[in-house]
């Protein structure tokens, strides 16, 4: 999961566990020849904050992920897989460790050695900042570099998830340079004293704010073939919007545009000349809870008629253009395939069955057929997408008589009600929800950091419990799909769907490593020193 | 162009005062004369009875609809959004959005700024404080403030009104208290004086009069620059999105990434509002003009 700020986020394999290494899902093999060429890159924001540890932003994180590498990377289906580390697992139920590559050193010539990966877990434990790999830390105690390639994790408690999670979520930071400026949470590591150092393929040379942000290539980065990144250069361009992005693009200003294109702009680009477009596997879900702190939305009936007053299917078929495919309403998304439960099915777009459920709990309809309730649905207006399906929530609800008042938020102050519960119905989305007993302690225990519910259902923290101490996959399956259903039928959250994305670039270019999610897509460090220009 | 520009030195007070009995008839008889105000004319009142007759025009869109983004058609007149929805009906439908916070906002804004302007006039102690409050909001950079109260508050059709009300009075005052001042001046005002010790009396029945026809100039300005305001705002996702405005139109089609691809999308809201605003302007300079023959034949 990622949310920009809160981002928190699933956890994985948790199958992997007492010992994992994988293959790495390296580039396409061939096109391995550097050149001069520079990559330029549309985003729509300005860089907020060029820490890698309380990062914020879609381009906060795209640019420091081509500088601060992560040790596990992920594949499509949420397992992970080899990146700064080789090997990683767990020595018993409360020792982890993480195996990095031998041999690695930053841009500054200083070598990249486990002593950092521990400094990076330590710091951000101690520092506390705000970003999205605090949020793994909450079982970790201490990491400590055993040799100069392998890093042992103290855990306070059992936790299956942990190491692949952080793994995957934390970047690793130069002890050498982050160090000295003191807490993690504060440093703005803004180049100002003496630049950037990088141990990905590129690292950050000039900015121009509300301009471009230009980075050079590094001459060590051994996870391609050649052990460097293909063009010279990669410039971010800053387009405020996403029309002008796409004019951008089509007029050969820019050669990739970073962020997802809109559903609908997707087949008219599919169309046109010396442009492609890559489909991204989502990763992540749409949805929306009901605030049960609120006294009609405590009641299972009331929750129930709202579910089943949502046009699914004309969500996805319209707005999504088809682009995304149903949960069954449950957490255990298809792509999760070895989670993914197919008899639990999505609540049926039914208006009347809402309205016998409203009656059934007590409401009656004014002579208008309208129920006394009405609701207020918090959405952020920089989610297009779920701007436009809120309507048709709005339309749905009307149908089974229940009033919904829609309000799009500016995206900060959209957060700030979220976290304060200022809403009833919440309308949102996660960019990876990867490993399901991470994700679901985060959203339906008491106290969870995404728990929009306010749920508290002793049944259900008792499942979730169960499947964070369950290491092996198997004996972990079953536990998460007793807890999706009984999430489902009590409608602790509303899943709508996984949007897979699509992403467009200039046909010059090729060698793009697709990864899931916008956050990862072709922007990835990997696929981002893999890409090559023809001619 | 600004309120400034349209109204200096349009009806003195002397023109109030000594016109003929019927400088109403005179007025229409000038303005019914020139093509451009008749013509805005006409435009406003279609838009207006648009507004109205919404229902009897075009369903209301919502939900949506099964081909999106098509361009127009016998079918789609103005063409389909990302949603699928009518553009044609949603243009319709958002004339009633965007009068109504026209008329709402720059009511609001006329009442207030106007009371302020001839209280102002007469009562000279309290002026000073006035004109400098005036100053001080004339000098704040609106519309950022505008977004940043919108986006506090939420969104909806009251907030939206209030904040460009807010926003929009010190001009009206502005402008009416330059003409309120020599108004207060003339001899006729002295003369009720004598007659009542009412300023209530004095105002209403001598001051405002006298300054009504800046104050219909400045309805029409203010409210063309509601629209103008209230689409910027909508098209920033600050609009009400539970009612269909011009601003909310572009603003999802902007969302929607379309504004390059589907041109009638941006076309027509803006059309709407081109049309309203250029009306509005020209009904209200052909009015000025009308008003002060001698200013119209230089």
């Amino acid at each position: 999961m990622f949310r920009p700020r809160t981002a928190l986020a699933g956890a994985a394999a948790v199958a992997v566990l007492f010992t994992a290494a994988c293959a790495p899902s390296g580039p396409p093999a061939g096109e391995s020849a550097v050149s001069d060429a520079t990559l330029t890159i549309a985003t729509t924001t300005d860089v907020v904050n060029y820490n890698p540890l309380i990062g914020n932003s879609r381009s906060d994180y795209w640019i420091t992920n081509l500088m601060y590498p992560h040790l596990l990377s992920i594949q499509p289906d949420g397992s992970k897989g080899p990146e700064l580390a080789e090997k990683w697992g767990y020595v018993n139920d409360t020792t982890g460790f993480y195996e990095i590559k031998p041999g690695l050193t930053w841009s500054d010539g200083q070598p990249l050695t486990a002593k950092d990966v521990a400094y990076t877990l330590n710091a951000v434990k101690k520092d506390k900042p705000a970003g999205t790999l605090y949020g793994q830390l909450a079982n970790f105690d201490s990491a400590t570099a055993v040799s100069d390639t392998r890093v042992e994790v103290k855990l306070s408690h059992p936790d299956a998830s942990l190491i692949p999670e952080v793994g995957f979520w934390g970047n690793v930071v130069p002890q050498h340079v982050f160090e000295p400026a003191g807490s993690v949470a504060k440093f703005a590591n803004d180049g100002s004293k003496g630049g950037w150092v990088s141990a990905g393929p590129y690292v950050l040379t000039s900015v121009q704010r509300g301009q471009s942000y230009t980075m050079k290539r590094v001459d060590n980065y051994p996870l391609v073939p050649g052990g460097k990144g293909k063009a010279a250069e990669v410039v971010y361009r800053v387009y405020p919007d996403v029309n002008t992005e796409i004019l951008a693009l089509k007029n050969g200003d820019v050669d990739v545009i970073a962020n997802s294109l809109p559903p609908a702009q997707v087949k008219q680009l599919q169309s046109t000349p010396d442009i492609k477009v890559a489909e991204v596997p989502g990763l992540g879900y749409s949805h929306m809870t009901y605030n049960m702190t609120k006294p009609d939305l405590a009641k299972k009936d009331v929750r129930l008629a709202l579910a089943h007053a949502v046009d699914y299917d004309a969500i996805r078929r319209v707005v999504l253009q088809g682009q995304a495919v149903s949960t069954g309403s449950s957490q255990l998304m298809p792509v999760l395939s070895a989670y993914y439960d197919k008899s639990v099915t999505e609540y049926e777009y039914n208006p009347d069955l809402s309205r016998q459920l409203l009656t059934q709990a007590g409401y009656k309809p004014d002579g208008n057929g309208n129920f006394p309730l009405s609701f207020r649905l918090i959405y952020s207006l920089q989610d297009p997408v779920t701007t436009q399906w809120a309507t048709i929530v709005k339309d749905g609800a009307a149908k089974a008589g229940v009033t919904i008042q829609l309000q799009g938020i500016e995206r900060n102050t959209y957060l700030a009600m979220t976290d304060k519960g200022d809403f009833d119905i919440y309308a949102g989305n996660f960019a990876i929800m990867d490993d399901p007993a991470t994700n679901m302690s985060l959203a339906y225990l008491p106290g969870g950091a995404i728990n929009y519910s306010y749920v508290d259902d002793p049944a259900l923290n008792a499942l979730i419990d169960k499947a964070r101490v369950t290491f092996q996959q198997p004996d972990q399956i079953p536990i998460m799909r007793d807890a999706a259903k009984l999430v489902r039928d009590n409608v602790y959250d509303n899943i709508m769907y996984t949007q897979n994305l699509y992403v467009a670039y200039r046909s010059a270019w090729s060698g793009f490593a697709v990864k899931p999610s916008e956050l990862l897509s072709i922007v990835n460090p990997v696929s981002v020193a893999s890409a090559t220009k023809a001619g | 162009m600004t309120m400034s520009e349209v109204v200096p030195e349009t009806t003195t007070a002397e023109s109030t005062v000594d016109e003929t009995p019927r400088p109403a008839r005179t007025t229409w008889r000038t303005f019914r004369r020139e093509p451009l105000g008749i013509s805005a004319l006409v435009v406003l009142v279609l838009l207006v009875v648009m507004a109205i007759a919404a229902p009897l025009l075009a369903h209301y869109p919502t939900g949506y609809g099964d081909v999106v983004l098509a361009p127009p058609s016998g079918a789609h007149w103005f063409g389909t959004d990302s949603l699928g929805l009518d553009v044609y009906a949603e243009v319709v439908w958002g004339a009633q959005q965007s009068l109504l916070v026209a008329a709402a906002s720059s009511l609001i804004a006329i009442v207030f700024g106007t009371l302020l302007a001839v209280v102002g006039a007469y009562f000279r102690r309290i002026d000073a404080v006035i004109s400098v409050v005036v100053d001080l909001f004339l000098s704040l950079p609106i519309l950022p403030l505008m977004i940043m109260v919108a986006a506090l508050v939420g969104p909806s059709t009251m907030t939206i009104i209030l904040v460009i009300a807010a926003f929009s009075w010190p001009e009206v005052t502005r402008v009416v208290r330059s003409q309120a001042l020599s108004v207060v001046r003339l001899p006729y005002v002295d003369a009720a004086r004598l007659m009542t010790s009412s300023p209530v009396w004095i105002i209403t029945r001598h001051v405002i009069p006298a300054v009504s026809p800046l104050i219909l100039v400045s309805v029409v300005i203010t409210s063309s620059r509601a629209v103008l305001t209230a689409a910027s705002l909508a098209f920033l996702g600050l609009g009400d999105p539970n009612a269909w405005s011009w601003g909310r139109i572009l603003y999802e089609a902007q969302q929607a990434g379309a504004m390059s691809t589907a041109w009638w999308l941006p076309l027509f809201p803006s059309l709407a509002i081109f049309l309203l605003v250029l009306a509005s302007t020209l009904l209200s300079t052909t009015y000025n003009d009308a008003r002060n023959r001698k200013r119209s034949r230089v």
